[in-house]
């Protein structure tokens, strides 16, 4: 596999970026959401010290300030019904809240105060450690298969990359962290120039104003800047097969992709991309895998990063990034008809790109996409996250970018762009099971895998599945790595 | 500084309108019309301010309660995924592309006591959407084919979980502390039957036929509406939908007469986790038992009690320490949970969390510490209604208890008038070895 050469750098100071950009959506309600986004993250975690980023939002959101303790923010929250939640991908790191407009000065003093005057206690440190490596240790290794799988996979596609380690970090770096390096990150990354605030709700005129003179007390700074070339898939397909003592047998798969919202191509590949796997919503792979065959609970694909969906219907907002990603995303399936599952999505993806859509999906997946837009901003704090994210991308308002450019769009354009920018080969594949040995014989004999149904099925299906069941995987003895769970995020 | 005082002093002024406008009110604060049908349904319009969306819940009174004959667990569930599976009007690929033209986002989901289907969409797609769902409740038809195949996604989801012990030690606490109710088995059901489902196609036929009739139904439309259409949309298309009469007949659990224990061996690593768990009254509007008990499960295990702070930020024994009463039409369970970070501290853990439970009895708690729970829980509420599929789910939970979302304001006005002593009745009562339930969980060879 070879990547190409990845630059980080942090731009030049400039006062003219010095300032944070505010984002905006007043309005009447009572209800006031603050988003402070620093445009920092996983990626810019220094060498050696994976998941820095993440612990010291954690820490910052987690911990105490210099006024007040863990217990005593909890108790101050608490009658409120507030909380900051803090959420680190590899650009973005993300303080928000939502108070009621009664709650607004106390909320936000605490709030602020996390940011600018962190407590920097050692039990707290601890704490917040203990429960990153938990996370990694118990809840992603042990508890979770389907997220298991998804998260190598983002690990994976970005092989020497710096979105190539998990956002929570290694084992290895957890455990040798310290509270310096936190503080250390938190000099560099936490400026104003990364600062992107963002306000909705009926909060006072003057608001904004306060809090531009409130984080005034970070440094200037420069904003920190990520600049990636030539990142390639792999030659070949590749398979990791995570083992562990589990009943079922989870996929994952995908590919980087320079296709990111404001590109030419986006609301092409957005438009495949929801015909081919928008969750719950009849999307083909989840058509043919779980409503014609019962293989499981569902199939999706996307065309940007989507973290916890297993635990949600719609990506969460402000986790925007440079370099997106091509996925497929198989829920748990039964160790018999493991192989002929991913042989399925394999054959839907190839297929797709070589058939395209037709003039019938393109026209109801555009009537359908602006529409599911609104509902997805249907809250106030949504339509927050996904206007700052609109900020980072340089697009307008997400809702009439996507109608504008549907609006503009061809079905040859959607074609083309599927063609232009997804493979059917050279893809990373991810895989959560108990006996690996045979599951990788199994990938790799290029024997046929054929499926035993409890109910009769009709002729196209079945004379699919002739096909379906001798789908070359392109993978070779040395694509398919096994890997123990006790090894994953661990160095 | 300047601008900035008399910024605080503005605030301080909203803040002091704010409450006691904020205070005053219902606890659900939109207005909205209730009615019945000639054929028992029920409908029931919210309108909100927020603009644009309509948010649809059809909820029927039927969740995994109703599954009483052995065998047949995990059924109510089952049929939130059969209802996706068409019509002759309304096959599944026309239902879907019907969803997709209005940009829909669809789903359902079951609890013990009832099962809600939810659309979310743009509000000139109303009429098609009222239409679509009259035709899926009155005219579902499904092949024997179509139904096994479907078994088979519902295999799949309890697969998805499967990985997760909490599901599992979820499950044990249910087979452990029930012996004769329906509640004994989880939504999902025993995995024993979900495998045996696909044998099943005629008993799903009745399960249809007895459950999804319109008196066990209620209609919930909130968002950018106006009742009287809403009204004469619902009576065009599901007024022709015909009553039932079938009557179910829950086992009752008898009193527990002694303390029950059960635990898991989980067969990969993982942390150790303790269930403490007694029965529990069912939902009331009159009674202050249930309430009381909720206020226990907070003062006694949020993030804010004095063992949340001991064991989970000081001493920092547990990472996870929650407490739960949740409202159900039958007598079900307070549970409290921990996952523990070392195996040798379980059992002092799980004797915190008992003297804790005893402490409740003994001592009323602080009258101040009460109405924090009364002040947080107003706010609570308030800002999880930040849009309208929101305000329509939480009327659902209370119409899927009481068949209205003024249950809802009745139990909060119980809350503003619950006592110390409330809770410590409530302690006494419930809180007593023989009603007690412990379910402990370890990977295997841990101690148990």
């Amino acid at each position: 596999m070879k990547v190409g050469a990845i630059v980080l750098t942090l731009a030049a100071a400039s006062l003219a970026f010095a300032e944070p950009k505010f984002i905006q959506l007043p309005g009447k309600s009572p209800i006031v959401s603050i988003r402070l986004v620093f445009t920092t993250g996983a990626a810019f975690d220094p060498s050696g010290k994976a998941g820095a980023a993440n612990l010291t939002a954690g820490l910052l959101g987690g911990g105490g300030t210099k006024s007040l303790t863990r217990k005593e923010i909890l108790d101050a929250m608490y009658p409120m019904a507030t909380s900051v939640s803090v959420q680190t991908d590899k650009e973005m790191t993300v303080f928000s809240g939502e108070t009621h407009i009664d709650n607004l000065e106390k909320f936000y003093g605490i709030m602020r105060d996390m940011i600018l005057n962190p407590g920097w206690r050692a039990d707290d440190f601890t704490r917040v450690r203990d429960d990153t490596l938990n996370t990694l240790k118990v809840s992603l290794r042990g508890n979770n298969d389907e997220e298991l799988g998804k998260e190598e996979l983002y690990s994976l596609i970005y092989t020497g990359h710096p979105y190539s380690h998990e956002d929570l970090g290694t084992v290895a770096a957890l455990t040798s962290m310290t509270l310096a390096d936190l503080q250390a990150f938190y000099k560099r990354h936490y400026t104003q120039a990364n600062l992107m605030v963002g306000l909705a709700g009926g909060y006072p005129a003057n608001f904004p104003e306060r809090i531009k003179r409130d984080f005034a007390a970070l440094p200037a700074g420069s904003p920190d800047r990520l600049e990636a070339k030539n990142l390639a898939p792999p030659v070949h397909n590749q398979a990791t097969i995570i083992e562990k003592d589990t009943r079922s047998v989870a996929w994952s798969l995908g590919f980087p992709m320079d296709v990111k919202r404001g590109d030419p191509d986006y609301p092409a590949l957005l438009l495949a991309q929801s015909w081919l796997g928008q969750h719950r919503l009849g999307g083909r792979l989840f058509e043919r895998m779980r409503e014609q065959r019962g293989l499981n609970y569902g199939d999706y694909a996307y065309v940007e990063y989507f973290p916890f969906g297993m635990f949600t219907l719609e990506p969460p907002a402000n986790i925007a990034r440079h370099q997106q990603i091509f996925q497929i995303w198989v829920r748990p399936v039964e160790p018999p008809t493991a192989t002929f599952t991913l042989r399925l999505a394999m054959f839907e993806l190839n297929r797709v790109i070589e058939e395209g859509i037709t003039e019938k999906d393109f026209q109801q997946t555009r009537s359908f996409l602006p529409k599911y837009i609104n509902v997805l901003t249907k809250s106030k704090d949504a339509e927050l996250g996904y206007a700052i994210d609109s900020a980072f991308y340089g697009i307008p308002n997400y809702n009439e970018y996507i109608r504008t450019a549907l609006g503009q769009l061809t079905l040859a354009d959607v074609n083309r762009a599927i063609r232009k920018h997804w493979h059917a080969d050279r893809i990373q594949i991810v895989s959560v099971a108990k006996d690996a040995a045979a599951l990788k014989a199994s990938l790799t004999s290029g024997e046929p895998s054929p499926i035993q149904y409890n109910a009769p099925k009709p002729k196209d299906i079945l004379d699919e599945d002739r096909i379906v069941e001798r789908w070359p995987l392109k993978l070779r003895p040395e694509d398919v790595q096994i890997v123990p769970v006790s090894q994953v995020f661990e160095n | 500084m300047r601008s900035q005082k008399l910024f605080a002093i503005t605030l301080i002024a909203a803040v002091t309108l704010c409450l006691q406008a904020f205070g005053a009110g219902k606890i659900f604060p939109y207005p909205y019309v209730q009615e019945e049908l000639p054929n028992g349904l029920r409908l029931i319009t919210i309108p909100t301010e927020f603009p644009n969306i309509v948010s649809v819940f059809i909820v029927v009174g039927t969740g995994s309660r109703n599954e009483v004959e052995p065998g047949k667990s995990g059924f109510a569930h089952l049929f939130e995924h059969l209802m996706f599976r068409g019509t002759p009007e309304f096959p599944p690929d026309k239902y879907q592309a019907t969803l997709r033209a209005a940009g829909a986002a669809s789903n359902a989901f079951t609890t013990d006591d009832f099962t809600a289907y939810h659309t979310t969409f743009s509000k000139e797609d109303l009429p098609r959407v009222l239409s679509m769902e009259a035709d899926r409740f009155q005219h579902l038809s499904f092949e024997p084919e179509a139904f096994k195949t479907e078994t088979l996604a519902v295999l799949g989801e309890y697969n998805k979980n499967s990985a997760n012990p909490a599901s599992k030690l979820f499950e044990t606490v249910r087979a452990t502390a029930f012996e004769n109710h329906t509640y004994r088995h989880t939504a999902m059901g025993f995995l024993a039957d979900i495998q045996a489902m696909p044998n099943a196609y005629d008993y799903s036929r009745q399960f249809f036929d007895r459950y999804y009739r319109p008196e066990n139904t209620t209609i919930i439309v909130a968002g950018d509406v106006e009742a009287k259409r809403v009204r004469s949309l619902v009576d065009e298309r599901w007024g022709t939908w015909k009553r039932g009469n079938f009557k179910v007949r829950i086992p009752a659990e008898p009193p527990q007469e002694g303390a029950r224990t059960a635990h898991v061996d989980w067969p990969s690593p993982t942390l150790p986790w303790i269930s403490v768990s007694f029965h529990a009254p069912a939902y009331s509007e009159e009674g202050t038992d249930g309430i009381a008990l909720d206020a226990i499960s907070r003062l006694g295990f949020g993030n804010t009690s004095p063992l949340y702070q001991k064991l989970v930020i000081t001493e920092q024994k547990t990472d996870v320490l929650r407490a739960g009463f949740s409202n159900h039409v039958d007598p079900e369970l307070f549970t409290v949970t921990a996952r523990v970070k070392k195996q040798s501290d379980v059992a002092s853990v799980q004797q915190q969390i008992l003297d804790t439970l005893v402490g409740f009895a003994g001592t009323p708690v602080d009258a101040a510490k009460l109405d924090t729970v009364k002040h947080r829980l107003r706010y609570q509420v308030a800002l999880g209604l930040d849009n309208s599929e929101a305000v329509a789910e939480l009327a659902a939970r209370y119409v899927g208890l009481r068949k209205t979302p003024e249950s809802m304001n009745r139990e909060y006005e119980n809350y503003d008038r619950l006592t110390p002593d409330d809770l410590q009745r409530a302690a006494k009562k419930f809180f007593t070895e023989k009603n007690r339930t412990i379910v402990t969980l370890s990977s295997e060879g841990g101690s148990k």
